[in-house]
C-alpha cells in the first residue's frame, strides 16, 4: 500500500464520523522505484491531506517532508517533486495494519494489500 | 446545473446517513411496505445471493477467470485517454485488473471485493485494496475519476445498485467523470440467453425479496401493472426489431449529448417506454449465468471440490467442466438512467449501448 493510497482511505463502520485518517502499524516497509509523473504530482497536491502524509512518511522511516503545509510554490521545485514523489508512490507498507481513528478496529494489511472489508455487524 | 434530485449527498460521511437518505428517497415512491423493510436490513449488508453466487464463485475461479480476461474494451480505452494526463483514476469492482495502468500518464487505485481477484493484481504491480463498492472505504472527492466496469449487475437490489452509483460520484472530485458499464438484457448474440437460467420466482422471493429489483423496476412510474414496464422480451425473430431500438436509442443518445439542462433523463425514458410498452411476452432481468471451470483448472482451487460437496457447483462430465452459477441483475434500456435521474450532485454527459452493454458517463457538479 502506498501513501497515496492512505491519504484517501477512510474507516467507514458504522457510526463512525471521522474515520480519517487511519493510524499505521508498520511491520513491514518496502521501496519500490517508481518513474516520476510531475503532472501528477502537481495535480494531487491540492487533493492530499498533508499533515496526514508527514505522520505516515514518518512512521514508515521517512522524515523529509516539510512538516507545515507547503505553498503551492513549492510544485516549482524539483527537490520538493522528488521527496512528495517518494513519499506518495515509493513507499509501501508490506505487512502490518491500519487502524480506524475512532474505534481502534484494525484493517491488516498483507502483501501489502489493505483488506477494509467490514463485518456483518459494522455496516 | 441540473434537476437531478439526492440520493446520498456528496459530503456523506458515515454510512447510517447514506441508508436514512435513500430511505427517505425510497418513501416518496409509490412502493410496497415490504421496500422499507428491506431498507431497514441496511444498504451495506451483503445479500446471501451475492455472497454466494458473486463473491464465493469469483474467490473460487479467480485464476481462470482471470486467465480469461485480457481483451481490454475500446469504449472503455477511449474514455481513460480522455483524462487529463496526470489524473488518479479509481476502480471500483477491478477484477483481475485489467484496466489498471491502462493509461501510463495516470495513477490507477483498484478496488474489489474478491480477494483471489486482488491478489492478482497486486502480484502484477497495480495498486488495490480489498472493499465494496456499495461502501467504499474513501474520503470523498479524491479522485479524478472512476470507472465501474460489469460491476453493478453482480448487486442484487435496485438500492445497493443505486448506492453504488453514489459512491462513485462521491470519490471523484467536483467535475470528475465516472463511467459506468453494465451488462443489458438486450444481448447481441441472442444464443447467450439461452446458456443462462433465469431466476425462478422461489430464488427471486427467497434471496432477493419481493421489494426488489423486478418489483421495483416498474413502481418509479406508476404505470398500473408492473409488466408494463419490466422489460419486455424481444423476440428472437425479429433482429430488425433490436436495430431499430438501437438506433432510435442512438438517435435519442446523440439528441442529448452536450445538453446538459436536466431534462436527459426524462425524456430519454419516455421515449424508451414508446416503444418497450407494446411488445409481448415477459424477459427475464434475474438470471444464474453459468462459468464453466475446466477439471484441469479446478484441481489447482481446492475451493471447487468444496463447492461441489456443498452444492454451489456442479460437475459437468460431458463438458469435462466444474459449472459454477454467477448471479447477474442484466440491465434494461434505460435503467441507468432512471437511477441516476434524480441525483443532485451529478449530470448525464453520455450513454450508449455497445457490445452488449448499456453504458453511461457521469459527471459531478457540486
Amino acid at each position: 500500500m502506498k501513501l497515496l493510497t492512505h491519504n484517501m482511505l477512510s474507516s467507514n463502520i458504522k457510526g463512525v464520523t471521522n474515520g480519517f485518517p487511519l493510524g499505521i502499524e508498520a511491520e513491514k516497509v518496502i521501496e519500490r522505484s517508481v518513474d516520476m509523473n510531475p503532472d501528477f504530482l502537481k495535480n494531487m497536491f491540492s487533493k492530499i491531506e498533508w499533515k496526514p502524509l508527514v505522520e505516515a512518511s514518518r512512521i514508515m522511516g521517512y522524515s523529509d517532508l516539510p512538516e507545515d503545509v507547503p505553498d503551492s510554490s513549492v510544485l516549482d521545485s524539483e527537490e520538493f517533486l522528488r521527496k512528495f514523489h517518494h513519499a506518495l508512490l515509493e513507499i509501501h507498507l508490506e505487512e502490518g495494519a491500519l487502524v480506524c481513528p475512532q474505534t481502534g478496529r484494525k484493517f491488516p494489511v498483507n502483501k501489502g494489500i489493505p483488506n477494509m472489508l467490514l463485518h456483518e455487524d459494522e455496516v | 446545473m441540473s434537476g437531478f434530485k439526492t440520493c446520498g449527498s456528496s459530503n456523506l460521511d458515515t454510512s447510517l446517513l447514506g441508508v436514512e437518505s435513500i430511505a427517505r428517497e425510497e418513501q416518496s415512491v409509490p412502493a410496497s411496505p415490504i421496500l422499507k423493510e428491506c431498507v431497514a436490513s441496511s444498504v451495506q449488508s451483503t445479500p446471501e445471493i451475492e455472497k454466494k453466487y458473486v463473491h464465493r464463485v469469483y474467490d473460487a475461479i479467480a485464476p481462470h477467470f482471470s486467465s480469461t480476461r485480457f481483451a481490454k474494451w475500446p469504449k472503455v480505452a477511449t474514455f481513460l485517454n480522455s483524462l487529463a494526463p496526470g489524473s488518479l483514476i479509481l476502480d471500483a469492482g477491478c477484477g483481475n485488473g485489467k484496466y489498471l495502468g491502462l493509461t501510463p500518464d495516470s495513477v490507477f487505485i483498484g478496488c474489489d471485493i474478491s480477494a483471489p481477484l486482488v491478489g492478482i493484481c497486486a502480484d502484477r504491480g497495480n495498486e488495490v485494496v480489498v472493499a465494496d463498492a456499495v461502501n467504499l472505504p474513501y474520503r470523498s472527492g479524491y479522485g479524478d475519476a472512476a470507472i465501474s466496469i460489469a460491476v453493478l449487475h453482480h448487486l442484487s437490489t435496485e438500492i445497493r445498485r443505486k448506492k453504488a452509483i453514489d459512491e462513485l460520484v462521491r470519490v471523484v472530485k467536483r467535475g470528475g467523470l465516472v463511467l459506468i458499464t453494465v451488462w443489458a438484457v438486450e444481448q447481441e448474440d441472442k444464443t447467450l440467453l439461452n446458456k443462462w437460467t433465469p431466476l425462478t420466482d422461489k430464488y427471486v422471493d427467497e434471496w432477493i425479496g419481493p421489494g426488489s429489483p423486478r418489483t421495483r423496476s416498474s413502481s418509479p412510474f406508476s404505470l398500473g401493472s408492473s409488466s408494463s414496464f419490466t422489460l419486455e422480451s424481444i423476440p428472437e425473430a425479429e433482429e430488425n426489431g433490436l436495430k431499430e431500438k438501437l438506433n432510435k436509442f442512438r438517435d435519442s443518445s446523440s439528441a442529448v449529448k452536450g445538453s446538459e439542462n436536466g431534462l436527459v433523463a426524462s425524456e430519454g425514458q419516455d421515449h424508451f417506454m414508446d416503444f418497450e410498452a407494446g411488445e409481448e411476452g415477459e424477459s427475464h432481468q434475474e438470471y444464474f449465468v453459468p462459468w464453466h471451470l475446466p477439471y484441469h483448472r479446478a484441481e489447482v482451487s481446492g475451493a471447487s471440490v468444496g463447492a461441489v460437496a456443498s452444492g454451489l457447483a456442479k460437475k459437468d462430465d460431458k463438458k469435462g467442466a466444474i459449472v459454477y452459477n454467477r448471479y447477474y441483475h442484466v440491465f434494461s434500456q434505460g435503467e441507468l438512467e432512471r437511477l441516476v435521474s434524480g441525483m443532485k450532485n451529478a449530470v448525464v454527459v453520455d450513454r450508449f449501448y455497445d457490445k452488449s452493454n448499456w453504458c453511461i458517463i457521469l459527471r459531478r457538479t457540486e
